[in-house]
C-alpha cells in the first residue's frame, strides 16, 4: 500500500515540473548527486520514510492539505512548504534519514547487546535504526513548517488579506506540532533514554539556530553586523547540522556501538552538513548562469567571508553602491563585488575541508557499500 | 487508555435523547455515590478498571432517583465534601480538617520556577522569551497535583513521603508541557493578553513564539529523558500527542447531537486532562510496581482534569473579563461550542446552525450568550463536573489515607468552587 501511495506521490511531484521551493542542491549538479544519492537509496533497502508517509496520510494531516488549499493564491509560506512535502522528498527531506540509514549499515551489527538480534536486521539496518532515521526527517519537516510562521504585524494590507496569514500560521503551527508530536512518540517508541535525550538536545539546537537565523536576516536591514565566519559556522551548525550529527551518534548508540564510533558519526553528520551548506550557499557565486542572477542571503558563506576580507567599511560602501533608487538590492552588482575578491574561494576551500572532515571521520567503519555510498556522498559536497 | 470514560460517551450516544441526557447523569451521579458508599468498607480495592461505567441496568436499578436528584441540587457543594469526611473518619479526627494543597504542596514547589529556569539552557532573547511565563505568578495546579500525588502515592507504597527525584522532574516537566501549549495556543487563537500580561506572539511576533514553544518542549523532553525510565517517557510522550490532536480536534465540530458532545469531551481529555493524568502516572510509576495503583493516579488526574476545564467553559459564561485574565465568551468568539453551549442546544436548537458555522455571523456570539444565560447549561456543566470530581474521589479512595491524599480530595471541591 505504501509504494503505491508513494508512486502516486512522486508522480505527482514529477508532474509538477520544475517547481523548486526548497531544493537546496540545485540543477546546476543534478546528475552526480542525483546518482550518488539514487545509488546510496539502493543500498540502505527501502529509503522512504513510513513514519513521515503515515503521519502525511493521517486524518490530521489530510485535514490540513483540505485547509491549506484555501491558501492557494495567498502568500503564506506554508503552500511552498507543502509543495516541498512533495517535490523535495527526493533531494532534501529524505536526505537526513539516508544517511542515518547507511551509517547505521556501515557500523554493522553489534557485538555486544544480547538484546538485538541479527535476525531482526534487515538489509543490514535495525529496524530502531529505520526508526530513528524516520524521526530525524519528522524533525527536519516539522521545523521546515515552523520556519514558515509570519509575523502579522509585520503584514501589510498591500502584501493581502491579514486573514489568510492567520490562517496559515494556525496550519502550520498545528501541522509542525504534529509532526514533532509524533516524532516525541516515535522517540519514547525506541527505549532509549541516551537516544531521547540526544534527540531532544538536537530539537533544542535547531531552535535556536532558527531563532538567530531569523534575527541576523533581521540584521540585514539595519546593517548592524559583526558577523565572522567562526560565528556563521556555530550558528550553522545549530541550524543545520545538529540535527544530523546528533541523529548519526544516535543511530551508533542504538546498536550499542561503542564511544568511539558514536564520535565518528557524530563527525560524519556535523562535517557533511556543514559542507552541504557551504555548498548550497556558494550556488549563486559559482554557477555560471546566464540572465538575472538569482537573489542571496547576505548571510550566505561567501558574502560572509567577504566581509570579514574587506572590512565593515568597505562593506557598507559597496551595500550603499548596489542599492538602487527604490531601495531594492542591485544583486548582480553584489554578486560581482562579492567575486572580485576571495570570498568564493574561501567558502570553497571551507567546504572541502568539512568534506573532507567527513571522508576522514567516516574512515575508521569497515570498507563496504555502505562507506562507499557515505563517501561518495560527501566527495559531492566539494564538487561545484 | 481514554477507554472509561469513553463508555460514559457512548452511553449517552446510545441511550439518550435530548431530555433525557440529564436524567442519565444524574442516574450515574447517584449509582457513583451510593457505590463508593458500599465500596468504602471493603478492604480489597477494586480489581476492575477504575471508572468502567457499571452496566446501565443497575444504574436504572437505583432506587429513589428522585431524593437522590435533590439532594445533589440543595447540597451540591457539600456532597462532595462531606462524603470523603466521612470515610477517613475512623483515621482522621474529625476536626481535622484537611490542609489546603496549596499550602501542603508549597514545600515541594518552591524552587519550582527556578528548577525550570535552570533547564531552560540558552541565551540571550530567546531566553527571555522561554522564561516568559514561569515569572512564578502562574497557580502552577498542575505541579502541585503532581507533587501532592507523589506523596500520596508514596506513602500508601509504604515509603516515606518524601518526593523521589524522578517525581519532582515530572512536577517540573508537567508545567513546562503546559506552558509549551500555551505559547503556541495564544498563536493559534491570537490572544494578546494571558494572566494580566502581554503574550509572547504579542510582544515578539508569532514566529519568535513559536521558536520559544517549541524550545520548552525540548528542555522539557530532555529533563523527561534524564529521569531514566522508558516507561515514564512513554507516557509523557503520549500527553504531547494528545495535546496536538486535541487543538486538531477542536478545528471541527460535528453535525449529530451525541457525536458532538463525545467529540467535545473527548477534546477536553486529550487538551487539559491528558496531562494531569499521565503526569500523576508517571510519578505512580517511579514508585509503585502495580498497575492498578497507575491507574487509580491515571483516573483521579483524568477526572479532575475534564472537571477543571468543564469549570473553566462555565467560567468563560459567568466570570467578569477581570476576573479570568482574559474576555469573557472568549471560547464563543473563537468558534468553539463548549459544554455549556452543547447543553443549551437541547433546550434551543436554534443554537444548532450557530454551532455549525462557529458563531461566524454577524450577532451569533450575543445570541448564543444569551441562549446560554436562558437555558440551564451552565447548571448542567457544573452537575457534569461534580460527576467527574465524585469519580475523582472514588479513585483516590482506594489508597491509603494521607494528609496529601486528603488535600487532593479537597483539592476536587476547589476545582468545582473556584470562580476564577
Amino acid at each position: 500500500m505504501f509504494t503505491a501511495v508513494r508512486l502516486r506521490l512522486s508522480h505527482k511531484f514529477w508532474s509538477r515540473g520544475g517547481h523548486r521551493a526548497l531544493s537546496l542542491f540545485s540543477s546546476s549538479e543534478p546528475s552526480n548527486w542525483s546518482k550518488v544519492v539514487s545509488d546510496a537509496e539502493k543500498i540502505v533497502g527501502y529509503p522512504t520514510s513510513f513514519m513521515s508517509l503515515r503521519c502525511l496520510l493521517s486524518d490530521e494531516l489530510s485535514n490540513v492539505a483540505m485547509h491549506v488549499r484555501k491558501l492557494v493564491g495567498t502568500q503564506h509560506p506554508l503552500l511552498n512548504t507543502a509543495r516541498g512535502f512533495v517535490y523535495d522528498s527526493r533531494n532534501n527531506l529524505q536526505m537526513r534519514g539516508l544517511i542515518v540509514l547507511l551509517l547505521s549499515k556501515a557500523a554493522g551489527p553489534s557485538h555486544t547487546a544480547s538484546d538485538l538480534l541479527a535476525q531482526d536486521m534487515v538489509s543490514g539496518i535495525y529496524p530502531s535504526q529505520r526508526n530513528l532515521a524516520e524521526i530525524t526527517e519528522l524533525i527536519h519537516t516539522a521545523f521546515l513548517v515552523h520556519r514558515g510562521i509570519v509575523d502579522l504585524k509585520e503584514w501589510t494590507i498591500s502584501d493581502g488579506p491579514l486573514k489568510d496569514m492567520q490562517f496559515g500560521n494556525k496550519m502550520a503551527v498545528l501541522s509542525g506540532d504534529f509532526l514533532l508530536a509524533n516524532a516525541c512518540t516515535g522517540l519514547a517508541q525506541l527505549n532509549n533514554t541516551k537516544v531521547v535525550e540526544l534527540i531532544s538536545s538536537a530539537i533544542g539546537d535547531l531552535v535556536q539556530g532558527i531563532y538567530y537565523e531569523n534575527s541576523s536576516n533581521a540584521e540585514e536591514n539595519s546593517l548592524t553586523d559583526g558577523v565572522n565566519i567562526a560565528a556563521w559556522e556555530e550558528q550553522t551548525f545549530l541550524s543545520h547540522g545538529a540535527l544530523l550529527a546528533k541523529s548519526c551518534q544516535a543511530a551508533m548508540e542504538l546498536a550499542k556501538h561503542d564511544k568511539e564510533s558514536q564520535r565518528l558519526a557524530y563527525k560524519y553528520g556535523k562535517h557533511l552538513s556543514l559542507g552541504h551548506k557551504l555548498n548550497s550557499d556558494l550556488q549563486p557565486f559559482v554557477k555560471s548562469s546566464m540572465g538575472e542572477p538569482s537573489s542571496f542571503s547576505l548571510s550566505a558563506a561567501p558574502v560572509v567571508f567577504h566581509r570579514q576580507i574587506v572590512g565593515q567599511e568597505r562593506w557598507h560602501q559597496q551595500l550603499q553602491q548596489a542599492t538602487t533608487l527604490r531601495k531594492q538590492l542591485d544583486y548582480s552588482k553584489l554578486l560581482a563585488a562579492v567575486k572580485s575578491e576571495k570570498g568564493v574561494s574561501s567558502a570553497v576551500d571551507l567546504c572541502c575541508y568539512h568534506g573532507n572532515k567527513a571522508l576522514e571521520a567516516i574512515q575508521a567503519f569497515p570498507s563496504s557499500e555502505a562507506r562507499s555510498a557515505l563517501e561518495n556522498i560527501a566527495s559531492a559536497i566539494t564538487k561545484f | 487508555m481514554a477507554t472509561p470514560w469513553w463508555s460514559v460517551c457512548r452511553r449517552w450516544s446510545t441511550n439518550c435523547t435530548s431530555p433525557s441526557l440529564i436524567e442519565t447523569l444524574w442516574h450515574f451521579n447517584c449509582r457513583a455515590v451510593s457505590y463508593s458508599a458500599a465500596h468504602l468498607g471493603q478492604t480489597s480495592r477494586s480489581s476492575r478498571p477504575g471508572n468502567e461505567v457499571q452496566p446501565s441496568s443497575s444504574a436504572q436499578t437505583i432506587p429513589n432517583t428522585l431524593t437522590c436528584t435533590s439532594f445533589l441540587f440543595r447540597h451540591k457543594s457539600r456532597l462532595l465534601y462531606s462524603r470523603p469526611q466521612s470515610c477517613c473518619c475512623r483515621k482522621i479526627h474529625s476536626d481535622a480538617k484537611p490542609k489546603d494543597p496549596f499550602t501542603l504542596a508549597q514545600r515541594d514547589l518552591t524552587s519550582l520556577y527556578d528548577d525550570i529556569k535552570k533547564e531552560l539552557f540558552v541565551s540571550k532573547e530567546l531566553k527571555s522569551l522561554c522564561d516568559y511565563y514561569f515569572d512564578g505568578k502562574g497557580k502552577a495546579i498542575r505541579p502541585m497535583i503532581v507533587v501532592l500525588m507523589a506523596r500520596a502515592l508514596n506513602i500508601h507504597s509504604n515509603r516515606a513521603g518524601d518526593l523521589l527525584p524522578g517525581q519532582r522532574a515530572i512536577a517540573m516537566i508537567s508545567e513546562m508541557i503546559h506552558t509549551a501549549s500555551l505559547v503556541h495556543d495564544d498563536v493559534i487563537d491570537g490572544s494578546d493578553k494571558r494572566r494580566g500580561k502581554r503574550t509572547i506572539n504579542e510582544v515578539w511576533g508569532e514566529r519568535k513564539a513559536i521558536l520559544a514553544g517549541d524550545f520548552i518542549l525540548s528542555a522539557a523532553s530532555m529533563a523527561l529523558a534524564r529521569i531514566g525510565n522508558n516507561t515514564v517517557v512513554k507516557v509523557l510522550s503520549q500527553v504531547i500527542e494528545d495535546l496536538v490532536r486535541g487543538e486538531f480536534m477542536q478545528l471541527g465540530s460535528k453535525e449529530n447531537e451525541n457525536e458532538r458532545f463525545k467529540h467535545y469531551l473527548e477534546k477536553t481529555f486529550k487538551k487539559t486532562a491528558s496531562l494531569i493524568a499521565n503526569s500523576c502516572k508517571a510519578v505512580s510509576i517511579l514508585v509503585n510496581s502495580d498497575p492498578e495503583v497507575h491507574e487509580i493516579a491515571f483516573q483521579y488526574g483524568k477526572n479532575v482534569g475534564i472537571a477543571f476545564q468543564l469549570v473553566d467553559d462555565v467560567l468563560d459564561f459567568t466570570s467578569g473579563a477581570s476576573q479570568m485574565g482574559k474576555p469573557t465568551a472568549a471560547d464563543l468568539k473563537l468558534g468553539l461550542a463548549t459544554g455549556p453551549v452543547l447543553f443549551a442546544c437541547q433546550q434551543f436548537p436554534e443554537l444548532h446552525a450557530m454551532i455549525m458555522r462557529r458563531f461566524s455571523s454577524k450577532g451569533d456570539v450575543d445570541r448564543a450568550w444569551q441562549y446560554v444565560l436562558q437555558s440551564d447549561g451552565v447548571q448542567q456543566t457544573t452537575y457534569l463536573a461534580q460527576r467527574y470530581c465524585q469519580e475523582a474521589i472514588r479513585q483516590l479512595s482506594m489508597l491509603r489515607p494521607s494528609a496529601e491524599r486528603d488535600a487532593l480530595i479537597r483539592l476536587t471541591e476547589m476545582v468545582l468552587t473556584r470562580d476564577k
